[in-house]
């Protein structure tokens, strides 16, 4: 640890500066003209945009597919790293590489492929006309159950490696003790699993739900205009209608869930070490 | 056994879920047909070709690897000093400071854009190219500062306090001592940042101009317009080359020890 304290402070001020006049500040001169109205402030700009039912929907949608995402990616989360802790080293490894691969992928890519698996000539539809199950395609595409899978594919990763790290840390005695002592396999889950792994399945599901509401491209691709979710709300809003005081609303609202989400994370990270 | 197998089902299940979407697209752009088809109408590799020769595309692809190259390499500028002094130093403010720079990750790429167009472009008359520029800088600049700080972290200080007593510089200390150590570290945060950078897709949807534009958001547009396949193809090209970039990266640094 060095003492001259300036030179450490010169060091690090470009980075700090840097990000906050060219980042920060105009972000939040985006975020305040939410509260200017005809150059006056005021918060009726959030009143209008709440009474809006496009807007109220949008925003129970955002939540509603963010939640469920979450939810499923917990319950699949904690199948699948409860199995890949269980393997020996190598294949452990292989595995949990395999789960991050995607990460580094293009999301674009990856969005595309529910194109050709969801869409009117795709593989779902081609085995649904097949089996009989229905005389015309079913559109699935630009539906929220098209969203809700683009979404999972996206982020389930995030869930996997939050609930590998957490089970790893587990002591290995505690499940075989409580099966000995009678445990079903439903009480080892509530009383000792899931306790002990909370922490991981609370940033798992953080990282998740925060992916899922700020997300663009998946609801983009796979909702388009039918489905709207909060960020594409925002980019019509600005690209059809000029529309800034409500992106400025929308920005708010998603940065403060970040920020929220990123302060838990902290906290759980904090009480950690 | 059984409890084997329904382990080997359960992971099988994911990773057909999580990789399965990646196969699939790499046939769909194999098509021999002018529609997006799977199973595919007979194979060719003719969307792979057209990929190639579409201007758009080339331009597009040349502007988000500039964008990727130098602005993680600014990123890694700003970046290196600042996780240097954090790790090294007791600066003040050094919380403040921390969270500053780590605040482009919580804010959603779109709304940095939108800003950036609204305050920089428009009023002061900054290219569109310099927003973006600035913008992948400032993404990038988080993850460099974690990444180096890490590796910085698990060096030992008193190598370079002994260089100093010895007589070398401070700046000589860290080119000589510091850096050939850390240089895996930086190589890693490099490649997290190039990856990051090169895949951004909301951050340019609002700064995109005439003959301004990056690979994704050109994607994208082009999805709009056409369903032929090649956006299958490059879409796969571009997974493949993330695969790549990944394993050898996993090779020869151990990558998945800094992300």
């Amino acid at each position: 640890m060095f003492q001259n304290n300036r030179e450490g402070l010169a060091l690090a001020l470009p980075a700090a500066l840097f990000t906050a006049i060219l980042f920060l500040l105009p972000v939040g001169l985006l975020l305040s003209e939410a509260f200017k109205i005809g150059g006056q402030w005021s918060l009726q700009g959030y009143v209008d945009f709440a009474s809006k039912p496009l807007n109220q929907t949008v925003f129970l949608r955002t939540l509603k597919l963010g939640f469920l995402v979450a939810l499923t990616s917990a319950i699949i989360g904690y199948a699948c790293a409860f199995c890949i802790v269980n393997l020996d080293g190598k294949n452990r490894g292989r595995v949990f590489g395999l789960v991050v691969l995607p990460l580094m992928i293009s999301p674009v890519a990856r969005t595309y492929a529910w194109i050709v698996i969801l869409g009117r000539t795709g593989i779902v539809n081609d085995a649904i006309l097949a089996l009989g199950l229905s005389d015309t395609p079913i559109r699935i595409l630009f539906t929220e159950t098209a969203v809700f899978l683009g979404l999972l594919q996206l982020f389930l990763p995030l869930m996997i490696i939050s609930l590998v790290s957490a089970l790893e840390n587990l002591p290995k005695d505690v499940i075989p003790a409580a099966r000995v002592l009678g445990a079903s396999w439903i009480q080892v889950f509530t009383k000792i699993i899931l306790p002990l792994t909370k922490d991981g399945l609370v940033m798992g599901g953080t990282l998740v739900f925060t992916g899922s509401l700020t997300a663009y491209i998946t609801p983009a691709i796979l909702g388009g205009s039918k489905v709207l979710m909060l960020e594409t709300l925002l980019y019509q809003r600005v690209n059809v209608a000029n529309d800034f005081v409500s992106a400025g609303i929308i920005a708010t609202i998603l940065i403060t869930m970040s920020f929220g989400a990123n302060l838990l994370l902290k906290r759980i990270a904090k009480a950690r070490s | 056994m059984t409890s084997k197998w329904t382990s080997r089902l359960i992971i099988g299940l994911t990773l057909t879920f999580l990789i399965g979407p990646f196969f699939i697209i790499i046939f769909a752009g194999m098509s021999a047909g002018d529609f997006m088809t799977f199973p595919p109408d007979g194979l060719s590799l003719k969307w792979y070709m057209k990929v190639f020769t579409v201007e758009s595309f080339r331009e597009s692809f040349a502007l988000s690897l500039f964008l990727a190259i130098f602005g993680t390499i600014a990123a890694l500028i700003l970046g290196v000093p600042a996780a240097y002094a954090i790790s090294r130093y007791n600066i003040p403010y050094a919380e403040t400071i921390k969270t500053v720079v780590a605040a482009p990750i919580i804010v959603p790429g779109i709304i940095v854009g939108l800003a950036l167009l609204r305050y920089l472009v428009v009023p002061l008359s900054f290219t569109v190219t310099l927003a973006l520029f600035m913008a992948h800088t400032a993404l990038v600049l988080p993850y460099a500062v974690r990444v180096v700080s890490s590796s910085l972290n698990n060096l030992r200080s008193d190598m370079e306090e002994a260089a100093v007593l010895l007589g070398c510089s401070r700046i000589g200390a860290f080119m000589r001592v510091v850096l050939p150590n850390i240089q895996s570290g930086v190589l890693a945060a490099f490649i997290l940042g190039f990856v990051t950078s090169f895949n951004q897709v909301p951050v340019s949807l609002f700064l995109s101009g005439p003959g301004v534009r990056t690979l994704p958001i050109d994607m994208l547009s082009y999805m709009e317009i056409t369903y032929d396949p090649s956006v299958a193809a490059l879409s796969a090209l571009l997974a493949l080359l993330s695969v790549a970039i990944v394993f050898l990266a996993e090779k020869f640094l151990g990558f998945s020890r800094y992300v």
